[in-house]
């Protein structure tokens, strides 16, 4: 099984091509049900690559300062940050809508595209759906320490506080927002550890020691594969999807009514919601492609998370990249279609005022660098899309900033107009919160099925001909996975 | 076709037998082999794959599951739950009144009915596969097979349970073994201990208490009481760097922290000061001042006219029955014996006359708001005999001050202002009733009081000439 790595040549094949009739397969190299096992469970028995224990050791020094950081903006007060009239909501706030942001393409993955029976889905969903819960666990911490005494930040939950008796507002959309996020990270936690479970027995039944036996073993919960258990599971699998699906589309239209249903011109538009779903995809997909290419290479997974897999998500990031495009220029069309002059000043203000380069790095990142995902040769090439993924997550994160500074900056009164500025502790802390995330993700691939094994057996094993899947699963004539054999049953389909 | 028994040689009793169990390397030959266990007859069958194969349910008869009706129930329950909450929290034990909008169920109830719909679904999703499959569950016979380790990497099994109805040790491995599986082996039962080891169970124990330590600590200080000082985990804002009346300062020279009003300004609000109707003495007639302040405003902050209830002597307290008026000048025994000469009586340009002209009404009104207000204490006639009086001078006979005499010499010679002042500031125990009553009412309870004295003191030639007649003879 050690040669499975070296018989990877990309080369060889190529699985991008569209030419119906002439589909390529999923996953290459030759694999069988085991040898698919092996190369997963591999990533977390073999000991750790040193690149691992390198970025492991960075990350965990980055999140041990963030943590520090946050004990002494409890003892000193958010006056650390750069906070300040009239830009009470400036990092803490863009730091929380980007991680959120990041944190919806795990379940789109998980259930939009299981629903919309999009195979491919099955080699990169484990890694999307942990790295949602982590973008998640970072974008909780932010309006926690953002309420000023986070020793009381339990208050935004339906809690008669024992001073007032009073009960939260249930007319503000920062309450919905404690609902809607609550919901969608421990939705997608279940999701996630649901998803895991089966694979979490593949890791018992492969383990050697008696005590890592036993922990996989405790955290599978005696799965043992039983067909009856087989037939709930999906069924719950199917259902939480089909609740996942909206669910995701509701948070970030929740987020955007943060904004949205406050006065202030440019937040005050109804194009918001939809707007912030397509950037929270938009994003999410590039922090996925900046996590897998590094970790298909180094745990050398390349024939399970082929170049198609990447491919594809570069179409998606293509495609929601162009329509964040869109809501940019439709925003600037409403504002002067409207004839109001507060928010048409607000859109001039933005791309000519003092946050001008804010603006145009946003324009850069987001609209124009995904449109060389228009060429394939950019869609296929490791480096062009991690270089455009990482473009992606920026302005993404200045499309946050600029939502939020320049409409608090300058607003109806000109006399209390102000200019932000960060300190040195809203840059470190934000630096910090990566450090969360990296190290999360990180004891991840060491500790958990990286990859969902089940699930892209069962991809595998979507013909009739199951013989010969193992000699054929390379050949086009059997490679082409449409829908014309098989038993009708949903991970199967097309890609 | 191995038949491995792994345990049988070391138990010294054979164990009991669970089933029979055969392996395929393929999905096809499982659901082949299905059919035929199925057709046999047998129902207490199952397989176990490393991923769900499709068509087995109709291969091995197996029902379909119950979950999405359990799911509707509890997003329909989480419905109803944010709604009721919303509804509940809102608009009926603490109602937010948000721009003139109803309470209850509106449309912004809409989000957070949305999500918790969602949550109780999708918990209930998953805990209802664990539930519906029986799991967690870590002893299970079918682990005692170490070949069955491969279920979840890429073997096939398939296994008849000892329990079918049809179950023959014989006829059941015969069966399976016509399907031409990789190996069948009889299941059997699991002779480890089923209950948790000693050590882990005694550090979960200790983890669990451990937990509790903050929560109790919390209780504690929630529900206890301590004479010492209030433990300040987070200051909050307890202690700031401001000044409360009273206290003293370095910052200015007088090292008072409560400022003083800058003199010729009127404070916000307070214009009506400067008016003789609402003050009862004329601001306007020269006033004496001490240090640039106006005298009037260092005497009613030295104790008023306090004093002068204190009056001449400090009588005996026998001398006032409750049932009779006390005589003028009935001094507390707590206050300082004091008479009007020691103590700084108020020395203001008293108005001697009403700012307004009297009528019928006023007096009217007067006698109205006197009575509500006033004769609770003063009496209808003004003695100091009201019920209240009465029934303290009962109880607290030793410190109870009774009220003065309206027709006490002093009072009587007190100009209209100063009993319009007294009113409204209060006097003694008597507490101000600027906020009961407006300045037409205090001017008209003034009128009334001096109606009161008139009648009480009058004589024979104050009563006009035509109605002498009407008097009565009384003793």
């Amino acid at each position: 099984m050690a040669t499975i790595a070296s018989s990877y040549n990309p080369r060889e094949i190529d699985n991008t091509n569209d030419i119906p009739g002439r589909r390529a397969p999923l996953i290459t190299g030759n694999q069988t049900y085991s040898s698919v096992t092996e190369m997963v469970c591999r990533v977390a028995e073999d000991p750790q690559p040193k690149i691992w224990w390198l970025l492991f050791g960075f990350s965990t020094t980055t999140a041990l300062m963030f943590v520090g950081l946050i004990g002494y903006l409890i003892y000193k007060g958010v006056g650390i940050w750069g906070n300040m009239n009239p830009v009470f909501w400036a990092w803490p706030i863009v730091n929380f809508v980007f991680w959120v942001g990041i944190g919806h393409a795990g379940t789109l993955i998980s259930a939009i595209l299981f629903l919309f029976r999009q195979n491919w889905r099955t080699s990169i969903n484990r890694a999307a759906e942990a790295m949602t819960i982590f973008a998640v666990v970072c974008a909780g911490i932010y309006p926690g320490i953002h309420v000023g005494r986070a020793w009381l930040a339990f208050w935004l939950l339906p809690y008669p506080s024992l001073n007032l008796w009073m009960w939260p507002q249930f007319r503000s959309p920062l309450l919905w927002d404690v609902f809607a996020v609550g919901t969608y990270a421990s939705t997608s936690l279940v999701f996630w550890y649901m998803g895991m479970i089966p694979d979490l027995a593949t890791y018992r039944d492969r383990s050697k020691h008696p005590f890592r036996r036993m922990i996989y073993g405790v955290l599978c919960l005696g799965w043992t594969g039983s067909s009856r258990h087989w037939l709930v599971y999906e069924k719950a699998y199917t259902l939480l999807a089909a609740l996942a699906a909206p669910l995701v589309l509701s948070v970030h239209t929740v987020v955007s009514f943060d904004f949205a249903v406050s006065q202030l011109p440019g937040w005050h538009t109804t194009i918001f919601p939809p707007y912030f779903v397509a950037g929270a995809i938009f994003s999410g997909f590039a922090m996925v492609v900046t996590l897998l290419v590094p970790m298909r290479k180094i745990y050398k997974l390349e024939n399970l998370i082929t170049l198609r897999h990447l491919d594809n998500m570069n179409k998606i990031i293509l495609a929601t990249g162009s329509l964040v495009g869109l809501a940019y220029g439709t925003e600037f069309f409403m504002a002067w279609y409207s004839g109001n002059q507060y928010e048409g000043f607000t859109f001039i203000n933005r791309a000519f005022g003092p946050y001008w380069w804010a603006y145009w790095i946003m324009v850069t990142c987001n609209v124009i660098s995904p449109q060389l995902f228009w060429f394939k040769w950019f869609r296929t090439n490791l480096v062009a899309m991690w270089v455009v993924s990482i473009f992606v997550n920026i302005g993404m994160w200045f499309e946050r900033f600029v939502i939020t500074v320049t409409s608090l900056s300058r607003d109806f009164l000109p006399s209390s107009w102000g200019y932000y500025r960060p300190t040195m502790f809203d840059g470190l802390m934000f630096f910090g919160s990566f450090g969360v995330f990296l190290t999360l993700f990180l004891l991840f691939c060491r500790y958990l099925p990286t990859i969902a094994i089940s699930e892209v057996k069962g991809v595998m094993s979507s013909s009739e001909h199951a013989e010969h899947v193992q000699a054929e699963l390379l050949g086009h004539a059997h490679g082409d996975d449409h829908g014309s054999h098989g038993h009708g049953h949903v991970s199967h389909g097309h890609s | 076709m191995s038949e491995q028994k792994p345990r049988k040689a070391a138990e010294p009793k054979p164990p009991r037998s669970c089933g029979w169990m055969a392996e395929f390397s393929n999905e096809h030959d499982l659901l082949e082999a299905s059919r035929k266990v199925r057709d046999a007859g047998y129902t207490k069958t199952d397989a176990f794959t490393p991923f769900p194969v499709h068509g087995i349910d109709e291969a091995l008869g197996i029902k379909p599951t119950i979950l999405p009706f359990i799911v509707l129930c509890a997003g329909l329950t989480g419905l109803f739950t944010a709604l009721l909450m919303q509804w509940w929290m809102n608009g009926v034990d603490y109602k937010y009144i948000i721009s003139a909008k109803p309470f209850g169920i509106t449309p912004a109830s809409i989000p957070v009915g949305f999500e918790l719909t969602i949550l109780f679904s999708a918990f209930t999703s998953v805990l209802g596969m664990l539930g519906l499959n029986g799991l967690p569950r870590f002893s299970n016979a079918i682990f005692t097979n170490p070949r069955f380790d491969r279920a979840t990497d890429d073997k096939f099994f398939l296994y008849v349970d000892s329990r079918d109805r049809y179950y023959n040790r014989d006829s059941v491995r015969e069966l399976l073994g016509s399907t031409q599986p990789e190996s069948l082996d009889e299941v059997l039962e699991d002779a480890s201990p089923t209950t948790l080891p000693r050590p882990i169970w005694l550090a979960s124990l200790l983890l669990v208490l451990a937990g509790l330590i903050p929560a109790a600590i919390v209780l504690n200080m929630r529900a206890g009481f301590s004479d010492l000082p209030r433990w300040h985990v987070f200051f909050d804002m307890d202690f700031q760097p401001k000044k409360k009346p009273q206290q003293t300062t370095t910052i200015f020279a007088d090292g008072r922290s409560m400022r003083p009003q800058v003199p010729g300004t009127v404070a916000r609000g307070q214009l009506t000061e400067q008016d003789p109707f609402y003050l009862g003495w004329d601001p306007d007639k020269k006033v004496s001042a001490i240090d640039g302040e106006p005298k009037h405003f260092v005497s009613v902050q030295g104790g008023g006219q306090d004093a002068a209830v204190g009056a001449a002597s400090p009588a005996p307290q026998d001398s006032a029955t409750p049932t009779q008026p006390p005589a003028d000048g009935a001094a507390a025994p707590m206050q300082p014996p004091a008479d009007g000469g020691t103590a700084p009586a108020l020395d203001l340009p008293w108005l001697e006359r009403f700012p307004f002209e009297p009528s019928d009404a006023d007096l009217k009104l007067g006698k109205t708001k006197f009575e509500i207000y006033c004769s609770a204490c003063h009496g209808y006639s003004g003695y100091g005999d009201g019920l209240v009086s009465k029934r303290a001078a009962s109880l607290l006979q030793d410190t109870w001050t009774p009220p003065t005499s309206l027709h006490a010499d002093r009072v009587q010679k007190q100009p209209v202002g100063q009993i319009f002042h007294t009113i409204s500031k209060g006097q003694g125990k008597m507490a101000s009733y600027a906020s009961s009553l407006t300045p037409k009412e205090r001017w008209a309870i003034v009128l009334y009081v001096k109606a009161l004295q008139r009648s009480r003191n009058a004589k024979i030639d104050d009563i006009p000439v035509e109605q002498r007649s009407n008097l009565t003879e009384t003793k």
